[in-house]
């Protein structure tokens, strides 16, 4: 979407990713996702089946006027609405993002709303923005009464995992994760680059980028969706296997790998989609830590451990996993 | 570089539509307007005349390059009551413009606000509320469809039990936010449901769809809604659900929707149509929409405010 011509440059993006299992025995199809993510009645959901089956809700707006948080204490108000929407991935990887961007400076009292309104996922600092110190103070989190992305991606996620569309059957145990994200400016003629990402307690990882002028918050959001989901995707997989790899025979073996080669190893697909120039961004996590290296040797370890236990000798008859069976 | 491989459904999509300068309202009619038979609509349109004269004249005067593009509209309610049929009314409403020197080139039923061609405007934009945050909202999401009001402020905090009250807290007023010093607090109901929950929308709240559609900011699924057809004067329905939900009188009518909208309303309308700005405020229009129309004035070095609800002015004449 094209921005209002009149909009200033924007100095600082950011957002948060939550990212879960869609709580339902069988990954949805393409139209009941249309319909699970339809959560504007006159804009279109959008589909796309290449190269992995990937759902995208409308964008909806949430209006905030708070401070923002900001790493040196400076007291900052924003005005303005945080985007959100929703994708799900082949039917079974439900993530809900939030992202806004805001401009170097703004008026020195609020605007009428509809001001804020025609610019969606725009903030507008009261005065000026101190932009390096809001993107350590987002990325670490707010103090109570400040600007929570998280809060708004959960009021998005929250209704659609209680979808009745959903049987509220996940297949597996997981947890949910965090990917916050904030984004700066590269220096003129710079490529984009990861400056940090780092895997912190409780689920929640943080990425901070630079981006060249003028990249939409959307595509930035979205790379950060891939880096979510994807780094979901290992941490339920070393979860699933923690400890369960070692030489346990019969069906506690089964049962521990069932789940993730029914429902998981196949949705490994980093830079499936997305804007070129920041697809090349997965490079750096490829090289370190080595995301699609840590997932290659995860399912190889699997797949050897499913050939050892058809090897052996047949234990008493194993018990499938019932489905839907949390393990 | 450019994508070799694309697919449709994943690509977002928005339908432009045809865009005059100014969409001048003549008129919103209701079935109390017609008590005294023809001469209430003559009086009304003797009245908006020196009106949409006033308006042609200052769309000419800011109209920069190329010739002004101006399209009439009249409103006729069929959602609150029925009355008289379009092969009766139509006809002495034209009739009577005419006599005022005016012309009417669309024509629009009330109910088309609600539902248009089986496209549910009302309950869309009731979809597209983004309720004004007060201070201290930092994303906690405000329960506006739940309610079926809309503020431009924060109410009063809410009536408490009789036993609560021998506490005696103190009445806290209501404030509207972005209020210059002194608060102008609107509530306005948007619908209400009876027993089974079959919703009745508000007159403000369907003033505001009409707005919008006026302002060529509706789409569904990315696709134009009202879109006007031809109509007869002599093949007009008896029933008003026959009659197309916008209907184009002037065979060389400019493009119904505009840059601008102008209504010209007697005096009584203030209230409703403060509501409709309070509504207007508070709507995300589709993105792709805005986008169109801002390139637009841009390439015809119009200049445009902003927000949606500056787009939208008003003369309102007094009465009788």
């Amino acid at each position: 979407m094209t921005a209002p011509p009149d909009t200033a440059p924007t100095v600082l993006a950011c957002g948060e990713v939550r990212t879960c299992v869609l709580p339902s025995r069988r990954p949805l199809d393409s139209d009941a996702a249309a319909q699970l993510l339809q959560l504007r009645a006159d804009e279109r959901v959008l589909v796309s089946k290449r190269p992995n089956l990937y759902v995208l809700s409308p964008q909806t707006l949430t209006g905030v006027d708070c401070r923002l948080p900001t790493a040196n204490g400076a007291k900052v108000r924003v005005v303005g609405t945080v985007a959100v929407r929703a994708a799900l991935t082949e039917g079974r990887i439900l993530q809900s993002s939030a992202y806004f961007r805001t401009p170097a400076q703004g008026p020195d009292r609020r605007r009428p709303w509809g001001h804020y309104l025609i610019r969606p996922g725009v903030l507008e600092p009261l005065g000026r923005l101190p932009e390096s110190a809001a993107a350590q103070g987002v990325l670490a989190g707010g103090r109570p009464g400040e600007l929570d992305l998280g809060l708004i991606a959960d009021g998005v996620l929250t209704p659609l995992v209680r979808h009745p569309l959903l049987d509220q059957r996940a297949p597996l145990k997981s947890r949910h994760t965090r990917l916050r994200w904030a984004a700066l400016p590269a220096d003129p003629g710079q490529g984009p680059a990861i400056e940090e990402f780092t895997l912190a307690e409780d689920d929640l990882r943080t990425v901070r980028l630079r981006v060249p002028a003028g990249t939409e918050p959307a595509a930035i959001a979205a790379l950060c969706e891939d880096f979510a989901l994807h780094d979901w995707l290992l941490t339920t997989v070393v979860r699933l296997l923690d400890g369960r790899l070692g030489p346990v025979e019969g069906p506690d073996a089964l049962t521990a790998l069932r789940p993730a080669v029914e429902h998981l190893m196949h949705l490994w697909m980093p830079r499936a989609r997305g804007d070129r120039t920041l697809r090349a961004l997965w490079d750096v996590l490829e090289h370190d830590p080595g995301f699609t290296r840590q997932w290659d040797n995860l399912v190889q370890r699997v797949r050897d451990r499913l050939a050892l236990l058809n090897a052996l000798p047949k234990q008493p008859v194993a018990q499938p996993a019932r489905a839907g069976e949390k393990t | 570089m450019t994508d070799v491989f694309r697919e449709t459904a994943a690509q977002p999509r928005t339908e432009a539509v045809p865009l005059s300068h100014l969409s001048l309202e003549l008129g919103h009619l209701y079935m109390e307007d017609l008590a005294d038979g023809r001469k209430g609509l003559r009086r009304h349109f003797e009245r908006v005349r020196p009106w949409a004269d006033a308006a042609r004249a200052d769309l000419a005067a800011r109209t920069t390059g190329g010739r002004p593009r101006m399209s009439t509209c009249f409103l006729v309610d069929d959602y609150f009551s029925r009355f008289s049929t379009p092969a009766d009314l139509l006809p002495l409403v034209l009739e009577e413009a005419e006599r005022a020197g005016l012309v009417i080139d669309y024509l629009a039923r009330e109910s088309a606000c609600a539902v248009a061609d089986k496209v549910p405007l009302a309950q869309a934009v009731a979809g597209r509320l983004v309720e004004s945050p007060p201070p201290g909202s930092y994303g906690a999401r405000p329960p506006v469809s739940e309610s079926g009001w809309l503020a431009n402020g924060q109410r009063s905090p809410a009536g408490r039990s009789p036993q609560a009250m021998r506490r005696a807290e103190p009445w806290q007023p209501p404030s509207e936010t972005n209020a210059r010093r002194h608060s102008v607090f609107v509530d306005v109901e948007l619908w209400d449901e009876d027993k089974d929950g079959n919703r009745t929308w508000s007159c403000p709240f369907l003033a505001a769809v009409w707005q919008l559609a006026r302002l060529g900011l509706l789409r569904n699924e990315g696709e134009a809604v009202l879109r006007p057809r031809d109509a007869s004067l002599g093949e007009l329905p008896v029933e008003w659900d026959e009659l197309p939900p916008l209907v184009r009188l002037n065979a060389d009518a400019d493009p119904f929707s505009a840059y601008r909208t102008c209504s010209v309303l007697p005096a009584r309308f203030l209230s409703v149509e403060h509501a409709v700005r309070v509504i207007l405020d508070q709507t995300d229009v589709d993105t792709g929409a805005v986008a169109q129309i801002s390139r637009r004035t841009d390439n015809e070095r119009q200049p445009m405010p902003g927000s949606v609800v500056e787009r939208v002015s008003y003369v309102f004449y007094p009465e009788p």
